[in-house]
């Protein structure tokens, strides 16, 4: 269309893009939504590692995390808190969170999934649809009917955002957005808070037998199904966190279309680094979110077109799978070749 | 190899009319149904061929007469009630058009167990192409292209992608094959989107100019006037046929009708020939198909073209009623989880369950949809309800007029989503499946022989 014109501009932005300043702002933009999408992927892949079930109501659970710790906050800030008594609000408001979407998951599990094992893996698939429409539409009853516009992002939550995470810092000349270092260390620590269970604890250990070979497990006299409502749970509850730290970030915001916004992408960060294992969704997510971030840095700068972030992480989707068909880390015999 | 074309004539005999839409059908297609060939055998191939589409001519003479019915109820004293529980005519040509697009879905994701979760990318494609075409700006393509033509050119373009996509995603399987037809269906979603040659506000859609293109979009025989009937809400021709007159929205029902019935009988026949039967090999075992001699990945290709085709049509069928199209109602995965929807409530693989399927959920939505006109719950209870029940308070200062509100003002995707929950626990194989397992075969084949039962020599 008009290539010849945005020559030069494209030019521009590459001087502009390959600045230090430019690239270490994006560096640590694209950390930061790295770690957002290694935790909400981490539960979706954790759950089909383990139970074979691909979660399409795990979007919804970020999203009514982000509702449910949008309401903590709003109920206990007030004006005045201070800075200080609001992060630490919202650390209480975390472990809330993650108690009342991790139940809600843990219910999910026993009550509906569990009846679905032994059939072909596309009703799973086809249950947890069908219950992100359900807790999609009640969680729009609920919202609407305490007047709260459910599309857009909710902004009586957003305000409760600490003052000193509102302005971006400058350090050392780069303008650095604190609530973005927020979001690196909180999802660093819950990160690396599930590679310890998965890797230094009993339980963890029994995870990852169970994900090997359930029926070996059971046969070693494990109780597999509560391990997997276990799991199922604790996914769950990652997804709620994530959306509770989402809350804050005005990109993003507690909204009812958040549901989707952060199933597709987790979808595909999972996919990417191969489903079922952890690593290779902490590796993917890294990478979608270094694309998201340069890419939504192109969009700003350079390039006019609307969704390009979002259709560059559909195409990592889609070079993936066809150059490298069971993802990064993944086994061949995962998910159906 | 063996791939029919998708537009290959319905029967045999091509004899279109005679036979019905979508009832059931599928499965065994191949063991030869020794009764009825007996008893077929001596009589002339048409009577043959009218016992075995017994069940279609039945539930095309059902269509056909609804929006009869329809008036005829609303006028009776029994109106209002009629109005909230039954769908209004405009609602059944969505059901059309959509089933016709849930049952492509079938078609590939019900026959061959692949799940072709960006299926609305040839839904899209095809409604796009439509609203393009006609405002002028595909180029080749004059605005005033009959309708007709139109929605071959958008099937065809759709096979052309079908067999793109396909020959990458057919290398995968199960979850990923789902994943990367999503991905792929997700990257265009987000181009048209974007995309400010489709209208100046690309995230809200297109919409057929009426300066451009002022009058409805034919269908019928192109060239032929006196065999065209226009469809569209405001657009569409009425008719005056001895003591009937219909309106634009009957004459969008019985044309958008009588596309999706030839479709339909083109699916249904390239299911029950030996092609649909390499398919249903492929889902129950594709390695010893593949050990039987048959090329799988040819036959999931061309049954992926094929049901992107129909999908095309399907979309174009809804910009040319609708007059417009956004992102959102034709690409986005949504819209694929809609046709899933029907296909499992209606029958997953069987090629007619999915028009039920949206029948019946289009049916709950409009009976829960907050919209007065057409009727539903809420206008019905608001009306008929005394005051004091409304004003009477439930809990804290709830009261049933305000717990109304809330709870039904177009909230029917919570109903919808609990009834799809208890269909994929309690009816795995949908309203259609379950009718066939209980029939022991295909509607189709098994209700001639069970009318057969009451009728006398």
């Amino acid at each position: 269309m008009t290539g010849a014109v945005l020559t030069p501009l494209i030019v521009d932005a590459l001087g502009e893009f390959f600045r230090l300043g430019t690239l270490s702002e994006v560096f640590v933009n694209g950390l930061s939504k790295a770690a957002l999408y290694a935790m909400i992927a981490s539960g979706l892949t954790l759950v089909f590692g383990l139970l074979g079930v691909l979660n399409f109501a795990h979007g919804s659970f970020t999203m009514l995390g982000a509702y449910l710790g949008g309401l903590v906050m709003v109920v206990l800030v007030g004006s005045a808190t201070g800075d200080l008594a609001r992060v630490l609000f919202f650390l209480v408001g975390t472990l809330f969170v993650f108690a009342a979407i991790g139940a809600l998951g843990g219910a999910v599990e026993v009550g509906l999934i569990r009846q679905l094992y032994d059939r072909p893996p596309i009703y799973q698939i086809l249950l947890t649809f069908g219950l992100a429409l359900v807790l999609d539409e009640a969680a729009r009853i609920v919202v609407s009917f305490y007047g709260i516009q459910p599309i857009t992002d909710w902004r009586a939550a957003l305000g409760t955002k600490p003052a000193f995470m509102v302005e971006n810092l400058s350090v050392a000349g780069l303008s650095v957005s604190p609530l973005a270092l927020f979001q690196i260390v909180f999802g660093t620590v819950t990160i690396g808070a599930v590679w310890l269970f998965l890797t230094r604890t009993r339980y963890g250990m029994v995870v990852r037998a169970g994900s090997e070979d359930d029926e070996m497990t059971a046969a070693l006299g494990i109780d597999v199904n509560r391990v997997f409502t276990t799991v199922f749970a604790l996914g769950s509850a990652i997804a709620g966190v994530a959306g509770m730290l989402l809350m804050w970030d005005p990109v993003w915001g507690a909204s009812l279309p958040l549901a989707h916004e952060t199933l597709l992408p987790a979808f595909v960060v999972v996919i990417v680094g191969g489903l079922g294992t952890f690593r290779g969704t902490v590796v993917a997510a890294g990478l979608v979110g270094m694309v998201d971030a340069t890419m939504t840095w192109w969009f700003q700068n350079a390039i006019t077109f609307t969704g390009l972030p979002e259709m560059m992480i559909f195409l990592v989707l889609v070079l993936t799978l066809i150059v490298r068909p069971q993802g990064l880390f993944g086994v061949e015999e995962v998910g159906g070749h | 190899m063996a791939i029919s074309s998708p537009t290959d004539p319905p029967g045999e005999g091509g004899d279109a009319d005679e036979a019905g839409t979508d009832p059931p059908d599928d499965a065994d297609p191949a063991t030869p149904d020794e009764d009825s060939i007996a008893a077929a055998s001596g009589r002339e191939w048409w009577r043959r061929y009218l016992r075995e589409h017994t069940a279609h001519a039945l539930v095309v003479a059902a269509f056909a007469l609804y929006p009869f019915l329809y008036a005829l109820l609303a006028a009776s004293p029994l109106g209002t009630e009629v109005e909230t529980l039954l769908p209004r005519v405009e609602t059944m040509v969505a059901v059309f058009y959509f089933g016709l697009f849930a049952m492509s879905f079938d078609f590939v994701s019900g026959y061959t167990g692949y799940l072709s979760f960006g299926h609305a990318i040839f839904y899209g494609t095809g409604a796009y192409f439509v609203v393009l075409a006609a405002n002028g700006q595909i180029p080749l393509l004059a605005p005033g292209t009959p309708f007709m033509l139109l929605l071959l050119l958008a099937g065809l373009l759709a096979v052309v992608i079908a067999l793109a996509i396909g020959a990458l995603s057919f290398r995968l399987s199960g979850v990923y094959f789902a994943m990367i037809t999503l991905g792929f269906a997700q990257v265009a979603y987000v181009f048209v989107r974007g995309w400010d040659y489709v209208s100046e506000n690309p995230r809200d859609g297109a919409a057929v100019s009426t300066e451009v293109h002022p009058g409805g979009f034919d269908v019928g025989v192109p060239g032929v006037d006196a065999l065209n009937l226009a469809i569209g809400r405001l657009t569409g021709d009425s008719v005056e046929l001895l003591f009937v007159e219909l309106g634009g929205t009957e004459v969008s029902y019985y044309m958008v009708g009588l596309v999706v019935l030839v479709c339909y009988l083109a699916m249904q026949r390239l299911i029950h020939s030996p092609f649909g039967t390499v398919l249903l090999a492929i889902r129950e075992n594709e390695e010893r198909a593949e050990a039987v001699g048959y090329d799988p990945f040819r036959f999931k290709l061309a049954a992926f073209a094929i049901s992107g085709f129909f999908a095309a049509i399907a979309g174009g069928l809804f910009a040319g009623f609708r007059r417009s199209v956004a992102p959102d109602n034709s690409m986005y995965f949504l819209v694929t989880g809609d046709a899933l929807l029907a296909s499992i409530i209606g029958g997953f693989g069987t090629l007619a369950g999915p028009l039920y399927g949206r029948l019946f959920d289009e049916t709950v939505r409009e009976f829960l949809s907050k919209r007065g006109s057409g009727g539903g719950l809420l206008p019905y209870l608001r009306e008929h309800l005394p005051a004091s029940v409304i004003e009477a308070d439930l809990v804290g200062g709830l009261t049933v007029g305000g717990a109304i509100e809330t709870f039904l003002n177009g909230h029917a995707s919570l109903y919808i989503g609990v009834i799809f929950v208890l269909f994929v626990l309690y009816v795995p194989n949908g309203l259609l499946g379950t009718v066939r397992d209980r029939l022991g075969g295909t509607v189709a084949k098994q209700l001639p022989e069970y009318l057969d039962r009451y009728r006398r020599d």
